[in-house]
């Protein structure tokens, strides 16, 4: 009714500290995660926001949700956020200038100005009645409190945000999923072409000196049919003209006399 | 402590998570700053359970958590369809449309 | 503790459009390309169909259902009857393939191989059907949710899939992505404030339920602060839906860059399913707050007209004529909130189901009007349409004299009707802007009627081409309704008024 009845409805100590304690650290992250320039740093301080936001949440009387918070949103939805960033670049960062002039001041000016609304419009507001608590509604337990009214009250709206789930999980299939290219050949498909064409050798190009008297780098290989193969050589080799030809290596016809001359 | 110090909480969060939308240029960012904004009225309902005794409000907190995970999806799908296409991620170059 | 009663028949609407939406999903999982867009479109028809047949059945509820999460009564029923038929005829739109408005592949990346190969293929993504079912089904949700978290589920139920399918355009793919992370981003700004708005109110009245809220209202006397910042951040959630002034900004952005069918879908079931939630809202759970909403509710909607009306006549592309059109109307319909009476009530109603034929009509249309790259938008080279081609220049001239609110159109008894209830509930001021504005808006119809028929027309490759039998129908239903409802309303407005009742 008045001022003096919500005066009345205080909580615990510990919990003040605790508020008091997180509440700036909470909001500075918040700050923080509009100053920061690297989107990287933004959503890690978004984390901080929302882990702070579950203590609270416990604090006041909701373990369940707490939990979930921590599990859900900041467990999922935020490293959901870092493998995007992750994905798009992430050193991906706001450039400063501004595109449309005064924009910045303007938002700032639209922000504070909407707080400020809304922090005097609440601060004047009272609930008409004491802090109920919810030890009545948490009787069972929270988490049974919470079963009974999704599986009851709430059953409907439960129901229906399955088709919530089922149109993203189809949008994101729908805008990243991409069908497999029937065109493209697989291994098989490759080395049977490769057969087909005989251009090419089918077991890779011979290396220099194969079937040759030596097998020095500038000795052509010797195809089947005896003559040298020009690719089992490097171009360079080619190019300086050292090439070795099968011929220069003929059997030279020694007589027993040469030997014995030695 | 009055519980009320909550709900300021959560409007100062509302604030700034609206200020981010309007000055962050990153798609990502101001969709976390929207985040942001999900989670002060999360706060809110959370609170306001608590002082009206009832547990709707926890179960409308659960909820939203559940449909800002939809959300994500859907939104970062649209994002980085638009990278892929673009290679940036900013809605100032996001400007093929306008008057 | 009890199983909870659901009332499978009176939902059943809902629950088929729903299950037909699922069955959409696993055919896209198991069945082959080349028969999905067969099987898509026969299991989106009917289930339309059979949604309205079940509607037409229970046609005589008024009750709460499904542990009074929702509302059926004679409101609910007209609602989501236009949701209905509007969703048919969007879909009708949708699946004309010839006009290859979607894209082939939505994750190629524009200008690829991959998205070459696509096109060749001559295939066009599928999944557009089983999302259209998903936003027809949060479009029937919407208006007949009776509680803060059955309105923001189906809120969410009715967006997600619409922002997808701004994003599948196969011509000028970048600006269709890029209407989808606008509709998106400022879609999910709306979706907070809304949200926000939902547990300041939910703080005050200690109930989430609409009986709940209408309660603590008369209970407290209207006086409390929390429920005031509740409904005002609520209000702003909803007006970005309906895309009011200043709210309205993304709205020309999105018709523009989405597929014109999906434009045409969007414009007129969005309108119906927001508009419908918010005679809910309005009317029933915070009509007791009326002193406190609605100064703000006439200023919005003045604004609405004249920014809608203005900025329309320097649009030089057809489809952003047709948004600031959309925006303006906006304005006119919230003057049938303003009233607050069963007049405004069924004002409303009537209106809604008028401006939705005239709309998908008009979109219809600019599908037609092509080149050699995709639809002309260009508002100078539709010049001289009437010489090239008269039937479909005269009926887009009735959809813009629909529009504009011609008497012998539909469009004029809308706004005769929301306009008199606005003058019987005594808010003149919003009367006379409304018919201001609507003087303004018939110069950029005219002007465009006049472009189309007193202007040679251009030789640049513009042509209209002679659509599939879908569109013709779609064409034909919207002009045969316009007409019909202007020169022979009073079936329908009897019905809507016999049937326009909340249930209590």
């Amino acid at each position: 009714m008045n001022l003096a009845a919500i005066v009345q409805d205080q909580t615990s100590h510990a919990e003040a500290v605790l508020f008091y304690l997180l509440a700036p650290i909470t909001v500075l992250s918040a700050v923080g995660m509009l100053l920061v320039k690297k989107a990287v740093h933004s959503a890690l301080l978004l984390a901080a926001v929302m882990i702070s936001l579950a203590i609270f949440y416990i604090l006041n009387e909701a373990p369940f949700l707490g939990i979930v918070q921590i599990i859900v949103y900041t467990g999922a939805v935020m490293m959901l956020f870092l493998f995007i960033l992750m994905l798009v670049g992430v050193d991906s960062a706001d450039s400063l200038v501004e595109t449309i002039k005064g924009q910045r001041i303007l938002g700032i000016i639209a922000a504070v100005g909407v707080g400020g609304l809304l922090i005097a419009l609440v601060s004047k507001g009272n609930l008409g009645h004491r802090l109920f608590g919810l030890e009545m509604a948490n009787g069972e337990g929270n988490v049974q409190g919470i079963a009974k009214l999704i599986f009851g009250q709430y059953v409907w709206p439960f129901e229906v945000i399955s088709a919530l789930l089922i149109t993203a999980a189809l949008g994101s299939m729908v805008l990243a999923h991409r069908e497999p290219d029937s065109d493209k050949k697989d291994q098989r498909a490759l080395s049977e072409e490769r057969v087909r064409q005989s251009a090419q050798p089918v077991a890779g190009l011979p290396g220099p000196g194969t079937f040759a008297r030596h097998n020095a780098v500038d000795i052509p290989a010797l195809l089947p049919d005896g003559t040298s193969s020009d690719v089992s050589v490097s171009d360079v080799i080619t190019a300086r003209g050292h090439l070795a030809k099968p011929g220069d290596f003929k059997f030279l016809e020694t007589s027993d006399d040469d030997r014995e001359g030695n | 402590m009055n519980p009320m110090n909550y709900i300021y909480l959560s409007c100062i969060l509302f604030s700034l998570g609206a200020a981010g939308v309007l000055l962050r240029r990153n798609a990502i960012v101001v969709f976390m700053c929207i985040e942001l904004m999900l989670n002060a009225a999360n706060l809110a309902f959370v609170t306001f359970s608590r002082m009206n005794g009832t547990l709707d409000g926890q179960i409308v907190a659960f909820f939203t958590m559940v449909v800002a995970a939809c959300e994500v999806v859907v939104g970062l799908a649209i994002i980085v369809t638009i990278y892929r296409s673009r290679r940036s991620a900013s809605v100032d170059d996001a400007r093929l449309l306008r008057l | 503790m009890n199983a909870p009663n659901i009332e499978y028949g009176i939902l059943g609407p809902i629950l088929i459009v729903l299950a037909a939406a699922l069955i959409g999903v696993l055919i896209e999982a198991f069945v082959s390309r080349r028969y999905r867009y067969i099987l898509q479109t026969g299991t989106a028809f009917a289930a339309v169909a059979l949604a309205f047949l079940q509607l037409v059945l229970i046609r005589q509820t008024s009750s709460k259902a499904a542990v009074s999460s929702m509302s059926i009564d004679g409101v609910t029923i007209v609602l989501q009857g236009s949701v209905l038929i509007f969703g048919f005829l969007g879909l009708l739109l949708i699946a004309e393939r010839g006009f290859q408005s979607f894209t082939a592949q939505a994750a190629a990346i524009p200008g690829s191989n991959e998205e070459q190969k696509a096109l060749v293929s001559g295939l066009q993504q599928t999944e557009v059907f089983p999302l259209t079912l998903f936003a027809i089904s949060g479009a029937m949700l919407f208006p007949a949710a009776n509680d803060l978290l059955t309105l923001f589920v189906s809120l969410e139920v009715l967006s997600l899939p619409l922002y997808l399918m701004a994003g599948l355009s196969q011509r000028r793919r970048l600006l269709s992505q890029e209407a989808a992370l606008k509709y998106f981003l400022l879609g999910a700004f709306s979706s907070a404030f809304f949200l926000f708005g939902s547990a300041f109110i939910y703080g005050q009245a200690g109930s989430t339920t609409f009986d709940g809220i209408r309660k603590s209202i008369v209970e407290s006397g209207g006086s409390d602060q929390f429920l005031l910042v509740g409904l005002a951040l609520l209000t702003v959630g909803l007006l970005f839906k309906v895309s009011a002034a200043p709210f309205h900004a993304w709205t020309p952005d999105v018709y523009q860059g989405s597929p014109t069918p999906v434009t045409a879908f969007m414009a007129a079931v969005t309108k119906v399913a927001a508009f419908g939630a918010a005679i809910r809202i309005y009317y029933f759970a915070v009509g007791g707050l009326v002193w406190s909403w609605r100064p703000i509710l006439i200023a919005i909607s003045i604004v609405t007209m004249a920014i809608g009306t203005v900025i329309a006549i320097a649009q030089k592309d057809i489809k952003r004529v047709l948004a600031y059109s959309a925006i303006a109307h906006s304005g006119f319909l919230l003057t049938g909130i303003i009233a607050l009476s069963k007049d405004g009530l069924n004002a409303t109603l009537i209106y809604l189901f008028t401006y939705g034929f005239t709309t998908i009509g008009t979109f219809a249309i600019v599908t037609l009007v092509r080149d050699s790259g995709g639809e002309v938008s260009d508002l100078n080279r539709w010049a001289g349409l009437g010489k090239r081609s008269p039937l479909v220049a005269g009926t887009f001239t009735l959809f813009l004299l629909g529009l504009a609110g011609i008497p012998l159109t539909s469009g004029f008894v809308g706004k005769f009707a929301i306009f008199t209830a606005a003058y019987k509930s005594g808010n003149i001021s919003v009367v006379v802007a409304g018919v201001l504005a609507s003087a303004i808006a018939a110069f950029f119809y005219i002007r465009i009627i006049v472009m189309m028929y007193f202007s040679d027309p251009v030789e640049d490759g513009t042509s209209v081409v002679i659509p599939s039998a879908m569109t013709v129908a779609t064409i034909a239903i919207c002009a045969v309704a316009t007409l019909v409802m202007g020169i022979y309303p009073q079936p329908v407005i009897s019905a809507i008024n016999s049937l326009a009742f909340f249930a209590g």
